[in-house]
């Protein structure tokens, strides 16, 4: 037999492992939301959390930043360790690690300022510009990576909210990527978009994973289908399955990602 | 992996259903075919030979329509996993299967010739137990495919080294009586024809049956075969073995 190499560009490469999280338990109150998850997301990589509706994964995509902290109730066990290091250690100051794993909301969020301030907040908070320049250029650097710089450079006073919501959420993504982070968390990114904003925010992903690990959680299969590599199905606070993405939408092992993905009951 | 649970969607199930129905209607057409082909040349029977003719175009409907209706399922309902599966053997099946009415037809073609000619003796005869086993082949795949049956479809797959056999054999005799009579030549190289027409259906059969593994394991066989087809290597003169 012939070795015979996928040519299609999603094919799988291997990447260094970014984030490695082992034996993680969350529980809201009495209840317990995760249960055992143990996964390496890799670097460069697209990762697409599905599952559906309370099976864990906005619940496993807030543990990565520790956007969990801000829920009173919620206490989290296992390890996490973002290149090694854990990052539920008492040392370890959360906003910096926010800086180093930015996230993406379901909603675009932008700040009520302008678009300027929008992608220079981080860098400001962070430190990251000396002076007027740098900060000019790290703002357009951001918003062309976020693909939204040719609309926005003649208007970059105008309030954020001014845009449209598809030039929103790319304005949100220049905001998470103007802090020059690691890995970018995205929940939801497109579902409050229109078909063409959703294709401009993937094709942007896309980009994306050549510098950094995305995780995005989504509710479109055909969406976690299109922009990963590797896809993660939850079910009832467990991952199920973690797989490389053409594994799992043509030959899952599972039967409960089976029935999910091709829309049975299940 | 065979999931027994349906769509949400029934309207889906209701697609792939149809689809499936259609190839089994095909795959019994091209059944009948097969044994009316057989039958015409065993009887020299022009009339059947010439209803096998006309009927193919019955079978090219059936392909087109299972064509335009699986590129819609596609269309509108996204397939993935074991969905995709069946709708990407639905087509390859459905390509075969029209390939094998065309063999079909074409030994009706012959059968017109041959039918004006002295017949080669025990030709027609082996011709027909060659086009019985490999009906029977397609039989079992359509079975096999229903059922989503791997092991029964293995079976199959194995069977086609008996059609080679077989091919073998009348290969070696129509060079005898071709070297034995030149006026034998004509109908001995329709019959050869036809013979290979019977050989590379198994050959289609076969193919099929490793569609039916595929949509039932995910998976296409991988070991090799066993190969019974030796002709290629064959000259007039050889010894048999």
């Amino acid at each position: 037999m012939y070795d015979v190499q996928s040519h299609t560009e999603q094919a799988l490469q291997q990447h260094d492992i970014k984030i490695s999280s082992r034996n993680v338990q969350v529980y809201y109150g009495d209840t317990q939301a995760l249960r055992d998850v143990d996964i390496d997301i890799e670097d460069k990589t697209v990762t697409a959390f599905i599952g559906p509706s309370g099976c864990g994964k906005s619940t496993f995509l807030r543990c990565l930043n520790r956007m969990n902290d801000t829920i009173d109730i919620a206490r989290v066990e296992g390890t996490i360790l973002l290149d090694g290091e854990d990052i539920y250690d008492r040392n370890l100051d959360p906003v910096q690690l926010r800086a180093r794993v930015g996230m993406v909301f379901q909603k675009p969020n932008p700040f009520p300022k302008s678009i300027y301030d929008n992608v220079a907040y981080g860098p400001k908070i962070h430190g990251m510009a000396r002076n007027k320049a740098d900060l000019d250029e790290i703002v357009e650097r951001a918003l062309r990576r976020a693909a939204l710089w040719d609309e926005a450079k003649d208007r970059l006073q105008a309030p954020g909210t001014s845009l449209s919501g598809g030039q929103q959420q790319r304005l949100c993504i220049a905001r998470a990527v103007a802090t020059e982070p690691e890995v970018l968390l995205m929940d939801e990114p497109c579902s409050a978009l229109d078909p063409i904003a959703t294709a401009q925010v993937e094709e942007l992903i896309d980009e994306l994973r050549q510098s950094y690990s995305v995780v995005i959680v989504t509710h479109s299969m055909q969406q976690a289908a299109r922009v990963s590599q590797k896809t993660a199905f939850f079910h009832l606070g467990y991952l199920v399955e973690y797989d490389e993405t053409g594994k799992i939408f043509t030959n899952p092992e599972d039967d409960r990602t089976e029935s999910y993905i091709s829309g049975r009951i299940g | 992996m065979t999931i027994d649970q349906q769509h949400i969607a029934s309207a889906f199930d209701r697609d792939l259903e149809g689809l499936q129905a259609l190839i089994v209607r095909m795959g019994g057409l091209v059944e009948d075919q097969i044994l009316k082909g057989a039958q015409a040349l065993t009887d020299r029977d022009a009339e059947l030979a010439e209803e096998v003719r006309n009927k193919d175009a019955a079978v090219d409907a059936l392909e087109e329509q299972i064509n335009d209706e699986a590129g819609r399922v596609i269309a509108l309902r996204q397939p993935v996993s074991t969905d995709l599966r069946v709708l990407l053997s639905v087509l390859k099946i459905a390509a075969s299967l029209e390939r094998i009415g065309d063999y079909a037809k074409n030994i009706a073609k012959r059968t017109s010739v041959l039918a004006e000619m002295r017949p080669i003796s025990g030709a027609d005869a082996a011709l027909r137990r060659m086009a019985r086993e490999v009906q029977l082949m397609l039989k079992d795949m359509l079975d096999a495919y229903v059922r989503r049956d791997a092991d029964l479809a293995e079976a199959v797959r194995l069977r086609d080294e008996d059609v080679d056999q077989m091919y073998n054999a009348l290969f070696r005799e129509f060079l005898t009586f071709m070297m034995e009579d030149p006026r034998n030549i004509t109908a001995c190289m329709h019959l050869h024809f036809i013979a290979k027409n019977v050989e590379r259906m198994g050959d289609l059969a076969t193919n099929m049956a490793e569609q039916v593994i595929y949509l039932v394991t995910g998976e296409m066989p991988g070991h090799a075969r066993p190969k019974g087809d030796q002709t290629a290597f064959m000259a007039a003169g050889d010894q048999e073995d």
